[in-house]
């Protein structure tokens, strides 16, 4: 070894050093870049002849040092994977927890202003004219009271509606996104297969493919695969929609209104394949879509279906004061189409016998507020009981929801702090690297600082001694 | 939280989702401090919700009979009024005839006497005639407003009126004309005043106005018992009113002590998140670096 080869040594060091501290430095300002893993120089020693002699130094051939190998991207594509999938189980039950708590506020139970309430009120009125039979203020409230049910039959009929057209538009605008990630996926692999083979850096790149992914498991439950060339692929439950640098289109599909979701449910398609979406925000809308928004729907014209069956049975055994009978008090089968028949309050057919002024249909009609008489008309539970069961199960579905999406989260949580106990970047481990690199950069200086000193010996002072 | 390598971000992140689960909590307590409402969306309680739409709708019924039996007790007190008046009037009667069978009467008088018992008679008419909410107590479902004519013709129909009392009991709350002699009564007086005004009542006659009293106080016997029976029923009713009111308040509201008492337990253990975090972000490496 000679003074010469000491300089190239040293200065290898020093731009080792540099590197990392370069590294250091990206990783400190990136503390809190999302999706960001920490990085590391890989540095790896460059062999010292076995025998030091003047000979093979002069020759200059570069003997000793350190070179950089890598800059690393510290990162596990497990934990990477256990993340992605757990944000998209947690992003299905939020956005079916949204929609249902949603649809559980039109139903304003229990309180005063509920449909419950509603029909309390409405057979009362029933039980008012009965003590008053011929009374027009008393089948005026009856006619008004009528009508109330209905209008708040309709608007919940409307509000889930309106509901389930706002979830499919958000389904729209989810897929153009699945879209935008996936093509932008695409590009990414291009990018990155290119810089890998130019042995260019791709941390950066990787990075924001990860987060590419982790958006696309979010929002429809997609995992990824590596091939040999570095490129991922995308599927959505065995549904590629990304492979090397090609996308294809998720499409939508089936209904665009309520009435017709069951017959025609909306569905996600790639090309001519279905796409089974079981978790990412997509499962979720699509559960409503498909199930719980048209369930309620139904339930609710359930409701109001036995509500027009049995005040109709009990209403047409009843006679009018122009002695018809058999007639209609509401008409229509659902909750959309409930109307009240009479208008007027005087002309109601609620005696028992013909040419009489009689209220014991009309009280008849009041009775129908007790669960079990209603049971006794229809045959079967009555509006009251169909009303509290779709409630109630509601209430239910919301609550498991609710208390799935608060495991769910603790389980993000901690995928979360996996993730981040692997590839996230410890402030304190920085500053201590940067000391480290410090310190090893001006250690290296002062090799050549003392190498310097050496051949200044050797140049200036040979054969002075005693000068 | 077992994770070998701990972040900055991680602390962070860990400390963010305490102080919102802390809030979190806070904010229901406050919602539920706020409203008095222990259960105020049917997820909040699914059980609780239903026992409340039962109870709320029990309650609505209870109300309604309480008001069904107000109309029926008044119904019931004005035929009790017009029965008792009758009775009375039948009495008076009863004594003009006793007058009439005295054998000093001459004939000028038992005159005067038949003119007054014509006038009781349009007295009694007057009576079955009673309307309550302008509907005739005796006539049954009859459209018109008289269950007698002036010549002392029924037009009743003994239909019966029946209020509904409690989810299961209707109390009759009319009295058949036929039941209170509205259909024989009106006919008896004027054939009696007519013998009396022909010279003289006779021991059948005497014993005619016996029968009519006796028919009264039957019917005015059966209306004080329903009137007992609804007035029995009230106090039921409105002690089950009372009874599911307390139950709603006990199923819906809030437990304002316990909820004052979590509300500061839990603004404590707010307050100390939110000082251990201040405390561990102060400080870095860096501030012991020179």
């Amino acid at each position: 070894m000679t003074g010469f080869s000491t300089f190239n040594t040293a200065s290898t060091g020093m731009s080792a050093a540099q590197r990392a501290l370069d590294a250091t430095s990206q990783n400190i300002v990136n503390v809190n870049t999302p999706g960001y893993s920490r990085q590391r120089v890989l540095t790896q020693s460059i062999g010292m002849p076995v025998a030091a002699s003047i000979h093979t130094s002069l020759n200059g051939s570069f003997i000793g040092g350190v070179s950089v190998v890598d800059v690393s991207r510290i990162h596990n594509a497990f934990l990477e994977a256990s993340r992605a999938a757990a944000g998209a189980r947690q992003a299905a039950i939020t956005s079916q927890t949204d929609i249902l708590t949603s649809a559980q506020q039109l139903l304003s139970e229990p309180g005063d202003t509920g449909l419950q309430s509603t029909l309390d009120s409405f057979y009362s009125s029933w039980h008012d004219l009965a003590n008053k039979p011929g009374d027009t203020a008393a089948g005026s409230v009856v006619i008004q009271r009528a009508l109330a049910v209905a209008d708040q039959l309709h608007s919940l009929s409307n509000g889930v509606s309106a509901q389930w057209t706002t979830a499919r538009s958000n389904l729209v605008d989810l897929v153009s996104r699945i879209n935008q990630s996936a093509s932008d996926l695409a590009k990414l692999n291009e990018s990155i297969a290119a810089g890998q083979q130019s042995g260019k850096p791709v941390n950066e790149l990787l990075d924001t493919r990860d987060q590419l992914v982790r958006q696309l498991a979010s929002l429809a439950g997609a995992s990824s695969a590596m091939d040999d060339l570095g490129r991922l692929s995308v599927n959505i439950n065995g549904v590629t929609i990304v492979t090397g640098n090609e996308w294809q289109a998720v499409t939508l599909s089936g209904a665009d209104d309520i009435t017709a979701a069951v017959s025609d449910p909306p569905t996600l398609s790639v090309g001519a394949f279905t796409v089974p979406v079981q978790s990412g925000s997509a499962a979720g809308l699509l559960a409503s879509l498909r199930t719980d928004l048209p369930s309620l729907s139904g339930s609710i014209d359930g409701v109001a279906d036995r509500l027009v069956t049995a005040v109709n049975t009990v209403y047409s055994t009843g006679y009018a004061p122009n002695g018809s009978t058999a007639n209609t008090f509401f008409s229509g089968t659902d909750a959309r189409n409930i109307t009240v028949v009479p208008t007027s309050g005087t002309a109601l057919a609620i005696a028992a016998q013909p040419g009489t002024l009689d209220g014991s249909i009309a009280r008849q009609v009041g009775d129908l507020a007790v669960d079990s008489v209603a049971q006794g008309v229809l045959g079967s539970p009555g509006p009251s009981v169909g009303w509290r069961e779709l409630t109630t199960s509601l209430g239910v579905q919301v609550q498991s929801l609710k208390t799935a999406q608060s495991v769910q989260d603790a389980v993000v949580a901690a995928a979360e702090d996996a993730v981040q106990a692997d590839a996230g970047v410890n402030l304190d481990e920085e500053m201590t690297n940067m000391m480290q690199y410090q310190r090893a950069y001006q250690a290296s200086a002062r090799v050549i600082t003392t190498a310097d000193e050496l051949l200044d010996t050797l140049i200036n002072r040979t054969g002075k001694v005693g000068l | 939280m077992t994770s070998s390598r701990i972040t900055q971000r991680t602390v962070a992140e860990t400390t963010l989702r305490g102080l919102q689960g802390n809030l979190t909590r806070v904010q229901n307590l406050q919602q539920q401090l706020s409203s008095g409402r222990r259960v105020s969306q049917p997820s909040d309680d699914p059980s609780a919700t239903v026992s409340s739409m039962t109870l709320r709708s029990r309650r609505a019924a209870d109300e309604q009979y309480l008001r069904n039996m107000e109309a029926a007790s008044g119904r019931l007190t004005v035929t009790d009024n017009a029965l008792t008046q009758l009775s009375d009037r039948l009495r008076a009667f009863r004594d003009l005839i006793v007058q009439s069978r005295n054998g000093a009467v001459g004939a000028a008088s038992q005159a005067g006497i038949a003119a007054n018992m014509n006038a009781v008679r349009d007295e009694v008419l007057d009576l079955y005639n009673t309307t309550y909410l302008d509907r005739p107590i005796f006539g049954g479902t009859i459209t018109g407003s008289a269950t007698v004519d002036a010549a002392g013709t029924y037009l009743g129909n003994d239909q019966p009126v029946e209020a509904r009392v409690s989810a299961d009991a209707l109390v009759r709350i009319d009295v058949p004309g036929t039941a209170a002699g509205a259909d024989t009564v009106p006919g008896t007086l004027a054939q009696i005043a007519a013998n009396v005004a022909a010279g003289g009542a006779g021991a059948t006659d005497l014993a005619a106005v016996d029968a009519a009293l006796s028919t009264v106080a039957q019917a005015l016997g059966d209306v004080g018992a329903r009137a007992a029976r609804v007035s029995q029923t009230h106090d039921l009713v409105d002690a089950h009113r009372l009874d599911l009111t307390s139950r709603i308040s006990v199923n819906e509201d809030v437990d304002l002590p316990e909820a004052m008492m979590n509300l500061s337990a839990q603004q404590v253990a707010y307050q100390s998140a939110l000082q251990a975090a201040a405390k561990i972000q102060q400080v870095s490496l860096m501030d012991f670096l020179r």
